[in-house]
Formats: C-alpha cells, structure tokens, sequence
C-alpha cells in the first residue's frame, strides 16, 4: 500500500510517515505543501495511491482546496484529514468536500494507522481485518498470512504484495500496479523485483499445498483466487 | 437588610417635602392674613357699636344729669353679651354692664392704644375707650354746658377666633387636598418618565458574552438623558465586545497554533515507542522530543509575550525610559549573526553609527530588530545579504529592513503582520508570530510599521518611531 502524507510540518510528517512505513509496512511520500500535493496527485499517479493524509494548514493550497480538486478531477483515493481545527461545522464542511475521515491534532499515531488502514479496506470493497481466499488468512493488524491453520513465514515485501492482492481476490493486478503501489516515487528502479517477490509467495503460499491460489495471466499480471471455488 | 431606596422613592421624597414647605407657608400666610382682616373688621365693629351706645345717652326733660336710653338696645346675647360703661366725665356712671370683676383703663388712652384684651368667666373679650364723646341728643344740646362721656364697649372675640379657625381651616384642607393630588400626579409623572430606565436596566441585564446588543427603544430616545446613557452604555458594548472578540481569536489562534507542534512530540514518541529499538535510536528520539518541547515553548512565550503587548497597548502606560536606537539595532544584529551565518546570508548596518533617542524599552526595542532581521533572513537565498538602516526624519526616525529574497506579493503586503499569518514563500520553522510582535511593540510606542511596495527583488520593512522630545 502506497500513502501520500500532505503536512508542512517537516517533524510531524516525518513521523507520521514512520509510523506509516514500521507500524503498516506502507510506502510513503511525503509533499510539504498543497502544490506539491496536487503535483503528486495530478501527475497520473493519484491511482497509485491507496490513501492521502492531508493537513489542512498548509502553505501554497490549502489543504480544503487540495481536497476539492482531487475530487472534483475523480479522484476515488481515501482522504484521511489531519487538522488542528476540530470545530463540528468545519468537520462537517470537510467531509461534504469528499474527506473519508477527519482526526483532530493532536492525534494518536495508533488511532491514526487503525484509520488508515480502515480506509485502506473499505477502499477496496473489503469490511474485515481478515482477508480471505479459500483457506488463506491475511490478518492485516498483526500483518501475518496464514494457511491451513498454519503461519505462513513470509518476508515483509512478499506480505506486502500478498496483502495487496487479497485486499482485491479475483481482480487483475498488473507488474506496474504493485510497483507504483509498493513502492514511493522510486518505484521503477525497482521493476525487477516483483516476480523475485510472487515466487517467492508461490513457494510458501502454494507448493505445500494441492490448490493454487497465485496464477500468472501472461502480458496482464496476477490475481490471487480459488479456481476451484469460481470454477 | 437594608433595602435600597429607590430613585422614585427619593425624588417623591423631595417633592413632598417642597410640597409640606409650600403648603406650610400658604396656610401661615393665609390664616394670618384672615386673622387680621377679621381684627380690623371686628375693631371697626366695635368702634360703631361704641358709638351707637354713646348715643343712647340723653338729656332728661327735667332735671339734670344725663339718662340712658335702654328702650333702643338690640337685646343682650345670651352667651358673651357685649358689655359696656357709660360714665359722664364727672365720674357719674350712667350704665355698666361691665361685671366689677373687669377692670377698666382709667384716664384718656393718649398714644396708648384705645383697645384692650380680658377675659369674663373664660370667655375673650376685647373692649375699646373712648374718652370726651359729646351727648349727641341734639335737642338740649344749646340748652346746657355740653357733657362729655367716657364711654367703655367690649365685645366677645369668640366668634371672631371661631371665624378665623374655620378660615384656617379651609385653607389647610384645600393645601392638603392639592398636596395629594400633586404628589400623586408627581407619583405618575415619575413612574412613567422612569419606565424606561427599567427598560433599560433589564435590557443591559440581559447582555451576555452571548448577546453584546442592547436596542436602543423608541421610548428611550425620548429623553435627552436617557439616550445619552444608552448611547455610552452601547460605545461601552462596543469597546467590550471588541476586546472580548480579540481574546476570543486569540485564544482560538493560540490553541489552534500549539496542537500541531503537540502533534510533533506525541508523535515522535509514540513512532519512537511503536516497537523496540536500539539505544542509540531511544536517544535521538529522546532528543527529537526535546527539541520539540522546546519549540513549543518557544511558541508558548511568544504568545504570552504578544499577548501581553496587545493587552498593553489597550491601558495607557506611564512614559518608557530613553533607550538608545542605533545601540538596540546592533544588539539586534549580533543576536540574529548566528542563524545568518548558518543560512551564509550577511547582515549589514547603515546608519548606526548616529546616536537616536527613543522612549521605549531597550529589549522591546532590540526584539523588534531581531525579529524583522530574523524574519528577512529566513527568506534571504544563501550568499545574499539583509541590511538594517536608520535614518533621521525631522521628529521621527525611519528604520528599515531589506533582503534579497522573493518578495512579498502585494496581495499578502496588508496580512504580513497578522498573527499566525505565514507568507506563500514561508520557509518552514517560523511561527508567524515575529513580525505580529514587532507590529505590537511598534504600535505600542506610537510608531507605524509598513511594507515598502518595490518592484525591485526583495522585501523591505519600514518601522517610523518618534523620536524623544528633548525635556
């Protein structure tokens, strides 16, 4: 999962993206100010995003104004607000002007990862912290997959690529779509990687077991599903 | 407990007691005015009555000596008859009705006067002499010596004291009864005057930090007075609710302003506590936080201190000392040469080798210096410079800031000195708070600050302060 942190304050944003990186095992970047929000939003790589976290008070745009492009261009991507402002009327101005979530400052790290990674969810049409395909278990608040009962020990990228596969059971995920959303604005020195990653899925996810749930659609990508079930 | 009197109480109070006096006086005045005309009428009475029985005394048709005609007397009252003596001035009494117990003025009154008071059996009476009268039978009068009478009348004054009581009376009921009726129409005249000081007093009880208006009502403007103390009462309002709002924004500006350098330390906390970590990681957390706490109480002094600036500037403060210009510019300078030897930017003086007296207080003073040069230089490019002027302007001098930074739009130019306010170009680390404080402390010692509007690059601040005036 790919985050983009809007916050002017170079120390909070900082942490914020942490908390981010080693309690949710996200990509993050980072833009300091609404320009470079809308930058990053409107540079075709606004659908690499999973979820925005957007201070209100920011230099340049405003955050409110950020928010109402992004939307207003079609943007679908999660707004989490941060704001130091809490009164009920400018909550409610937020969330008609198409925020998903609003948390006051100053906020809690672990309530705001608890939100994100709501919103992440529901983003993706799934409602449990517990993703399942078939007799797959992908706990996302301990971030660990299990299978037939059994922990499955995957390294922190292979989680990742399977966390993001299971938000989305049965969809096309082409090489580029994990890329852009594994990975912060650097992604593409990292295009080899992937099927290091998927093979190494396979390995753990699938050869203990009779039914395949990573196939490869040759040119498309991969999806993760239970043929058997869908056949 | 004692209540308290009110004003229609009191102004009843002193209409009465005006009243009583008038009423006193008129009903003093009139009873004695009355009192004497029924004298003067009862003295004329008694005079005509004395000599209509001086002329009841006739010669006889034989004889000698003089008789008294009773036959022509009204007959005597029953309670208080007149009483009266008739003697010739030989001493001969001709009638008496006088009873021995009074006794009569002997001799002729002179410049005594001729009425006299006594009493018969409780009863006043008030009697009359007349000495010499001539016996006015007309018909003898050639025949013999004339004779002269000494003539004696007292009548009862009973009636007359009756008369006068009645009259007093009257005059005391009637001063009574307009008393009433004035008090009461006083009464009316009041309460309907003073109605809308009721008004008033409970629309002025209903203003709240909710409520700041107080309606002036039609009936109000009717009185002179009473729209006076309306329109101070609603400047008063005004000048409250205007302070009250200022503390209001600022509280909210200060509480908004504190949460995100909070949010900085909760987070690198709990970032810094989310899983375990090497030492050497706790100890640059620790210091992280630190560093943040500081910054927030940077922040926090700042706000107290421009809170404090803008409370002084509302309540007239006795005269600062004289502090030196060119003196605080310099301290300025050093104290700012640390950060803009960090930024590689070079700070320059001009015109501070002249002495300027001001009345203000030194660190005031120096704080609005460090404050424009901190500001310019955290917008200054590396390896350019910011240059701090004063000059002299007749009973003021001009001191001004200048950088080569990116300017300051002309759009932002009126807002650069709100608290809070951070330009579009704001490098990150201010508060939005210096150039707020340095507007207080100029503002507070009569001076103005202002952006110079330049098309060329880089902003200039200009302060004008008044110079001390040599005592």
């Amino acid at each position: 999962m790919r985050v983009l942190v809007v916050e002017d304050e170079p120390r909070l944003a900082a942490n914020v993206a942490q908390a981010l990186r080693e309690g949710a095992g996200y990509a993050v970047d980072i833009a300091p100010d609404g320009e470079q929000a809308q930058f990053y939003l409107e540079a075709g790589e606004a659908h690499a995003y999973d979820l925005v976290l957007l201070d209100l008070m920011l230099p340049r745009a405003g955050g409110l104004e950020v928010l109402r492009q992004h939307r207003a261009a079609g943007g679908r991507t999660p707004v989490l607000v941060l704001s130091a402002r809490d009164e009920k009327e400018s909550v409610i101005e937020l969330l008609n002007a198409g925020a998903d979530d609003y948390v006051a400052k100053p906020f809690d790290l672990g309530e705001l990862l608890a939100r994100a990674k709501a919103l992440i969810r529901r983003g993706k049409g799934q409602g449990s912290p517990v993703l399942r395909v078939a007799d797959l278990e992908v706990r996302t608040v301990e971030r660990s997959a299990w299978r037939g009962g059994k922990l499955l020990a995957l390294a922190p990228m292979e989680y990742r690529v399977l966390e993001y596969l299971a938000h989305r059971p049965g969809a096309v995920v082409s090489k580029t779509e994990l890329l852009e959303h594994l990975y912060d604005f650097n992604w593409e020195k990292f295009s080899n990687v992937i099927e290091v990653y998927i093979s190494g899925l396979r390995r753990k996810l699938d050869e203990p077991f009779s039914r395949k749930l990573i196939h490869t659609l040759r040119g498309q990508g991969y999806v993760l599903r239970d043929e058997e079930a869908s056949a | 407990m004692k209540r308290r009197r009110s004003l229609r109480f009191r102004l009843l109070a002193g209409v009465l007691a005006s009243q009583l006096l008038l009423a006193a006086g008129l009903v003093w005045a009139g009873i004695a005015f009355t009192r004497r005309q029924l004298e003067r009428a009862f003295d004329a009475g008694l005079q005509g009555r004395l000599m209509s029985v001086a002329a009841l005394v006739r010669y006889p048709e034989s004889g000698s000596g003089l008789l008294f005609d009773t036959s022509l007397l009204p007959p005597p009252r029953r309670r208080h008859p007149a009483l009266y003596q008739v003697r010739s001035q030989a001493g001969t009494v001709i009638a008496n009705t006088f009873p021995p117990s009074v006794v009569l003025p002997e001799g002729a009154p002179g410049a005594r006067n001729p009425y006299w008071n006594f009493r018969v059996h409780g009863a006043p009476y008030r009697g009359l002499q007349a000495v010499g009268l001539p016996v006015m039978d007309s018909e003898e009068a050639s025949s013999a010596a004339a004779a002269k009478l000494d003539v004696y009348y007292a009548a009862s004054t009973e009636d007359m004291q009756e008369e006068a009581a009645a009259a007093g009376f009257a005059i005391g009921a009637t001063s009574l009864g307009l008393l009433l009726a004035t008090l009461l129409l006083a009464a009316w005249i009041m309460r309907r005057e003073l109605a809308p000081l009721r008004t008033l007093a409970s629309d002025a009880a209903a203003i709240s930090p909710r409520n700041w208006r107080l309606e002036a009502a039609p009936a109000q403007s009717q009185s002179a007075e009473l729209q006076a103390l309306t329109e101070a009462l609603q400047r008063m309002l005004a000048r409250l609710h205007e302070s009250h709002q200022q503390q209001r924004a600022f509280l909210a500006d200060a509480a908004h302003h504190l949460k995100t350098p909070v949010a900085v330390v909760k987070s690198t906390l709990q970032a810094l506590l989310q899983r375990p970590r090497e030492r050497a990681e706790y100890v640059e957390g620790a210091q992280a936080a630190l560093h943040g706490v500081e910054r927030l109480a940077q922040l926090l002094q700042r706000m107290l201190r421009l809170a404090r600036l803008e409370q002084e500037m509302e309540s007239e403060s006795a005269a600062p000392p004289l502090a030196e210009l060119a003196a605080s510019c310099r301290a300025a300078m050093e104290r700012v040469q640390p950060l803009a030897r960090a930024r590689n930017v070079a700070l320059r003086g001009n015109g501070l080798d002249r002495g300027y007296a001001l009345r203000a207080d030194a660190d005031d003073l120096e704080l609005v210096w460090v404050n424009l040069l901190e500001n310019a230089v955290l917008y200054s490019p590396a390896g350019s410079a910011v240059e701090i002027a004063c000059q002299g302007a007749g009973a003021s001098v001009q001191i001004t800031v200048r950088d080569q930074g990116p300017g300051i739009p002309a759009d932002e130019a009126p807002h650069v000195f709100e608290r809070f306010r951070r330009g579009s170009a704001s490098p990150s680390g201010g508060f939005g708070l210096g150039l707020a404080i340095a507007r207080a402390i100029v503002q507070a010692y009569g001076g103005v600050i202002a952006v110079v509007p330049q098309p060329q690059p880089g902003a200039t601040l200009r302060v004008v302060l008044p110079l001390a005036t040599a005592t």
